[in-house]
């Protein structure tokens, strides 16, 4: 396993601490306009994820990728998360997992 | 009156916690030391001297401290008072709830002088010789004037007992036997108890006939508890005799080993009383009915006590009284009145409790009358029932209180009033329905760890105990037998019949085919430890995930392989069971038995909501 680059969890408030890195999110799709997506994000707000979505996509995905602003991912990684997806509990495990249990972590 | 600190005025109060308020007190003056608000309240330390107790002014008198009367250092009278318990340290606490004042701030905090007794004293020797101030603590001046007070043993005596009645006196012409020495080889003894709990007079039937039985608690002067049984003519002899709180010598009656299923009281033994016993009231002693000691559970924690041998204390809020309803009692066909009242308290859980006999007419209509008040209600003894998810039923030695004047009622009166009364309240029993038939929701009821089951091998002794637990499948044996051969229509094991085919017990006819149900064991684990479980068909179906009668084919005729292989794709797969849990007498020896009752997938979403609620709870703990 390749633990040389790991992404970490976050949310839209998170995501400005690591821009320029590796961070993987769930995003729930708003709108999709083929050469990127416009997402919510666990903490309800809006993202921009570039790259090539897959076909077809669900309505829950998950982006591994280069947060290249505080507002946007570059996603290298696509993985359809389905329809259902309890978006709270996801993001308490991105505030626990950069807050208490960052050591569990990265 | 001597404006001065009153000597001992700590044990006084140490001595009698609970004070009539219309019996008089001895006068009780203590200095106010470390006087301090807190809140709209003011807290100090008590001080006689030579003891200090935590103490607390109650809210009617903060405004004498605002006024300047209660000064610091300054002694006040106590008229009225209550002494609590602190439960968490091993502290004494006073509420003062009536003082006048005696003098304002002395100089200093006063310190009692050593008392001038017979004996011969050195620490005052010394002090005489360094100083020829008249107190025995050097350098400390203090206004107004203390006196030394000398005190006979009786006067002592008396400081110590407050007004409690002289016991001593009478102990020593009737030679009185202390609880804790009796035992079922020495009949010759006279006891001196007091009746803490009377239970009903109930009736019965077995095999030889009708009758009628009620027993007691009793409780000596050291303490120690008794629980004493009358039956037929002694109870019926009896039964008036005795009254709450009242003091009784007892002689001849008889000892033998408590029942561990019926035992109320810490005592190996248990007695009963029959005609020839001997029951006097102790003529001057004072009834003093022991202040209820409670040990409230939060309404939203009684769910581990669902089906629970242990009974629980609850206090809360009446939300609505039922009208009177009547049960026929199955086993005599007797009607008992019973009604049902909603309480609530600051969990924001509501929970029903079932009052039944007395505790339904008198004190169910007293709160039907006071309904509209939302009165505080404290119960004793109940109960924990699976009614409805969690249900209270109340025992006849259930005790209720109305409104009491305790600190956690008045808590819950100022909750209820700012904000209970208006909050949506949910009944406990909503989202925690043990009714197994739908897997995830109820599946968080009573959720334990593996471990806390294999530890406590008293769970489930005489009733079992049910809980849920997430586990993922360990080991399944594949050379146990999965199955055994069932009748179609009742589903009970069926034996092969002389010719062909197979009887059934239960339908009592031959059949000519049968099918396999499953009966296995399996090992399970969780992240606390491992333990054996019995499944049955219909959860094993589920996990297996083909009928007994398929796996058996394929046991037969796919070979050793593909039916090991179907027993593997079942292991390390995780799910939600609902077991129950009894204890079982095996070559003498008691085993646990665990069995599953219900099983469902595991739901992400809420066990992860349910985890996260978890991690919160260590987090706060810590």
């Amino acid at each position: 396993m390749d633990t040389s680059n790991p992404a970490a969890f976050v949310n839209a408030e998170l995501l400005r601490m690591y821009v320029g890195r590796r961070v993987r999110a769930v995003i729930q799709v708003l709108r999709n306009d083929g050469g990127s997506i416009f997402g919510k994000s666990t903490d309800e707000q809006e993202l921009v994820i570039k790259g090539q979505p897959p076909n077809p996509l669900t309505t829950f995905v998950e982006v591994i990728g280069i947060a290249d602003s505080n507002r946007s991912i570059q996603a290298e990684i696509w993985t359809n998360f389905g329809d259902n997806f309890d978006v709270s509990s996801y993001n308490t495990v991105c505030q626990l997992a950069n807050g208490d249990f960052k050591h569990l972590f990265i | 009156m001597a404006k001065t600190v009153t000597p001992d005025a700590i044990s006084v109060i140490l001595a009698n916690p609970c004070p009539d308020s219309s019996s008089d007190l001895p006068e009780i003056i203590v200095q106010v030391v470390d006087l301090k608000p807190t809140g709209n309240k003011y807290m100090f330390m008590a001080s006689d001297g030579k003891m200090k107790v935590r103490a607390l002014l109650q809210s009617t008198l903060a405004s004498e401290v605002t006024s300047g009367n209660i000064q610091n250092l300054g002694l006040i009278r106590v008229l009225d008072y209550t002494l609590n318990d602190i439960p968490t340290k091993n502290e004494k606490f006073l509420i003062v709830s009536k003082c006048d004042v005696v003098s304002s701030a002395l100089e200093a905090e006063y310190k009692a002088e050593v008392k001038v007794e017979d004996g011969v004293n050195s620490l005052k020797q010394n002090q005489e010789m360094d100083a020829d101030v008249k107190t025995g603590s050097p350098a400390i001046v203090l206004k107004p004037k203390q006196e030394v007070v000398t005190k006979s043993a009786a006067q002592i005596v008396h400081d110590q007992h407050g007004n409690a009645a002289p016991a001593a006196r009478m102990a020593m012409t009737r030679r009185v036997h202390p609880l804790v020495s009796l035992n079922p080889y020495q009949g010759n003894w006279t006891i001196k108890v007091r009746v803490t709990s009377k239970g009903n007079m109930r009736t019965y039937r077995n095999a030889r006939g009708e009758g009628c039985v009620f027993n007691v608690e009793l409780t000596d002067e050291d303490g120690t508890q008794i629980q004493a049984t009358m039956f037929n003519d002694a109870a019926k002899k009896f039964f008036d005799k005795f009254q709450m709180g009242k003091v009784y010598y007892i002689s001849k009656g008889t000892l033998k080993v408590a029942n561990k299923q019926f035992k109320t009281v810490q005592n190996d033994y248990e007695m009963t009383l029959n005609e020839n016993s001997e029951v006097e009231e102790a003529s001057n002693e004072a009834t003093f009915i022991p202040e209820t000691k409670f040990s409230f559970t939060p309404i939203d924690e009684l769910g581990p006590f669902v089906n629970g041998r242990e009974l629980v204390d609850v206090i809360g809020v009446v939300q609505s009284v039922s009208p009177t309803m009547s049960i026929r009692r199955k086993s005599n066909n007797e009607t008992i009145p019973k009604r049902d009242i909603v309480i609530a308290d600051e969990t924001k859980k509501t929970v029903v409790v079932s009052l039944w006999n007395d505790l339904a007419t008198s004190v169910g209509q007293e709160l039907l009358d006071m309904a509209d008040k939302s009165p505080v209600v404290a119960i004793k003894s109940l109960k924990v029932g699976e009614f409805q998810g969690v249900s209270l039923s109340a025992l006849s030695k259930s005790i209720i209180l109305v409104d009491p004047d305790t600190p956690e009622a008045k808590k819950l009166r100022s909750w209820y009033d700012s904000e209970g009364k208006d909050t949506s309240l949910a009944a406990i029993g909503n989202d925690s329905s043990p009714s197994n038939r739908n897997g995830a929701r109820s599946m968080y009821t009573d959720r334990v760890t593996l471990s806390h089951i294999t530890s406590n091998l008293s769970l489930g002794e005489d009733k079992p105990v049910y809980f849920s637990i997430k586990a993922y499948v360990s080991t399944i044996k594949p050379d146990q037998a999965m199955s055994y051969r069932a009748c179609k229509t009742c589903s009970k094991k069926v034996t092969e019949a002389v010719g062909s085919g197979y009887w059934c017990e239960g339908c009592q006819k031959n059949e000519d085919g049968c099918s396999l149900r499953y009966i296995m064991a399996l090992k399970v684990s969780d992240a606390s430890g491992e333990a054996f479980v019995s499944v049955f068909n219909e959860q094993a179906e589920k996990m297996i995930g083909c009928t007994a009668d398929e796996l058996n084919e394929i046991k037969l005729h796919d070979g050793e392989a593909t039916y090991q292989k179907k027993l593997k794709e079942a292991t390390w797969v995780p799910h939600l069971f609902r077991v129950s849990v009894a204890q079982n007498e095996y070559n003498n020896e008691k085993r646990q038995r665990i069995t599953v009752r219900a099983v469902a997938p595991i739901d992400y979403a809420a066990e992860s909501k349910y985890l996260i609620e978890e991690m919160t709870k260590i987090k706060v703990s810590n």
